[in-house]
């Protein structure tokens, strides 16, 4: 691994009231990275994704997004998350707008595309997602799988330097699962550097060139998926993979 | 047959008493119409100030104001505001009784309105708020091209309701000695001594209007929902 490190987080802590789910993550990101996080539910692995593009304000440590400390305060968080795109496990595709609209908002009223500009470019997307013909429909109109392959375009068209997935087939039909996993693989394969929770062991072990797991708040065991999966160390990574393989 | 044609022509014909109906209906949808603008104004902001605070904690002097406001608007009837703010707040000022009954109503609506949006602004998926800052979007441009659309069509029926209750409650404007369409109809029942024909005729009125309201507001709540299937 010698990319450079889009994501550093130092000593990651979240607590929610009393309830402290995060006790000190740390670990780096580099371009072109895969990184698969699993982990028992309720560990807090959407807490540490949420924590990256601060959609949940972290109470201690701190996040650095190209080499600038994201968790500082004054600075213009809308403007860092324009380079780190999310993809949530319930799609949130914008009910009101058509598909077409859904894609172009973002770089249209953030100033970085005119509306024909990006207009073209949903379409490239939508050609690269496979549903070219959805452009005028509207979310409500599709199914789980195309949601979530539109909600992927979406987050392309920031062209971000990361992309953040939330158990993106969670909640998926299993038929559906195949074509939205399939979509990442190719990102992966163009080179995006992407931070996947998932339950999807299968993906972690194919497509991830890292996987971290965390348990009790802090990441017990990171690797490359073959070591992983293959010679799992600790005892609590042990007894996971134990149920869920 | 000839009795309802002399009870018809002495309520509305001679000395051209149908004015009274006639002015009093254009001061009833005046005050109706304007109120409805103050109130839906005035509803945004407070919904708007209202939410803003409780998703981040922003705004608390501005918050507890528009508490108060609401507390005050919704804890008193209609008819005692309409005569403090004409008598009281208006009282060493001269103004219009419309102008004046305008700023009562609207002050009123804009309470009821203030709370159907709120209701509307959190009727919205949390996920489609995150969907926006997370594409970069900041706080305002989230909630006025994702959120506030969405609220505002779930709310639609009940705004249309509010207003078909504002254009009722207009009604007490003759409190104010205001010729509203209600008001008007008294006037020429006081001076025929007949009931029927004048009142009748005014039910009559404020049912076709709010009819018109009601296919109104259907008819766009239908258009804003064909984008949903
Ligand atoms: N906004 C919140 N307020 C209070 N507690 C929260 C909040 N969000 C998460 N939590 C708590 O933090 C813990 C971790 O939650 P998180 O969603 O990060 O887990 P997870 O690992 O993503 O679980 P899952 O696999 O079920 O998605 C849980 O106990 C949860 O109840
Ligand atoms: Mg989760």
């Amino acid at each position: 691994m010698n990319g450079e490190v889009l994501l550093e987080v130092r000593g990651l802590e979240k607590s929610f009231g009393g309830h402290k789910v995060l006790r000190g993550i740390h670990t780096q990101i580099r371009r072109g990275e895969v990184v698969a996080i699993i982990g028992p539910s309720g560990c807090g692995k959407s807490t540490f994704l949420r924590s990256l593009n601060l959609l949940e304000t972290p109470t201690g440590g701190s996040v650095l997004f190209e080499g600038k400390e994201i968790t500082a305060p004054g600075v213009d968080v809308d403007e860092v998350r324009q380079k780190i795109g999310m993809v949530f496990q319930q799609f949130n595709l914008f009910a009101n707008l058509t598909i077409r609209d859904n894609i172009t908002l973002a770089p249209v009223k953030l100033g970085l595309m005119g509306k024909e500009e990006a207009g073209r470019r949903a379409m490239e997307l939508l050609e690269r997602v496979g549903l070219p013909e959805k452009a005028d429909a509207y979310p409500a109109m599709l199914s789980g799988g195309q949601k979530q392959r539109i909600a992927i375009a979406r987050s392309l068209a920031m062209n971000p330097d990361v992309m953040l997935f939330d158990e993106p087939t969670s909640a998926l039909d299993p038929e559906m699962v195949g074509e939205v996993l399939g979509l990442m693989r190719e990102l992966a394969k163009d080179g995006m550097t992407m931070v996947v929770v998932t339950h999807e062991m299968g993906f972690a072990r194919e497509v991830a060139s890292r996987v971290l797991f965390i348990d009790e708040g802090v990441i017990c065991e990171e690797n490359a998926p073959e070591e992983f999966f293959g010679n799992p160390k600790n005892q609590r990574l042990r007894e996971f993979l134990s149920k869920v393989l | 047959m000839q009795k309802i044609i002399d009870e018809f022509s002495l309520n509305f014909i001679e000395d051209d008493r149908y004015r009274y109906i006639l002015e009093g209906l254009g001061n009833t949808v005046l005050i109706s119409f304007l109120a409805a603008l103050v109130g839906i104004a005035l509803g945004f902001l407070v919904a708007i100030i209202r939410s803003n605070h409780d998703k981040t904690g922003h705004m608390k002097a501005a918050n507890a104001v528009c508490r108060v406001y609401l507390t005050v608007v919704r804890g008193t009837p209609t008819m005692v505001q309409l005569l403090i703010i004409y008598y009281v707040v208006f009282a060493s000022v001269n103004v219009s009784k419309v102008f004046a009954a305008v700023a009562a109503f609207g002050l009123n609506s804009g309470a009821y309105v203030a709370e159907i949006v709120r209701s509307g602004i959190m009727s919205v998926d949390e996920g489609q708020f995150e969907a926006g800052r997370s594409l970069g979007l900041n706080y305002r441009k989230t909630m006025r091209y994702i959120v506030m659309p969405q609220a505002f069509k779930n709310v639609l029926p009940a705004l249309g309701n509010e207003f078909i209750v504002l254009l009722k409650e207009t009604s007490i404007s003759g409190y104010i000695g205001l010729t509203d369409l209600t008001h008007g109809g008294d006037i020429i029942r006081g001076i025929t001594f007949s009931a029927f024909m004048p009142l009748i005729l005014v039910a009559l009125i404020y049912l076709l209007m709010v009819t018109v309201l009601s296919y109104g507001v259907n008819r766009l709540e239908r258009r804003l929902r064909a984008n949903e299937r």
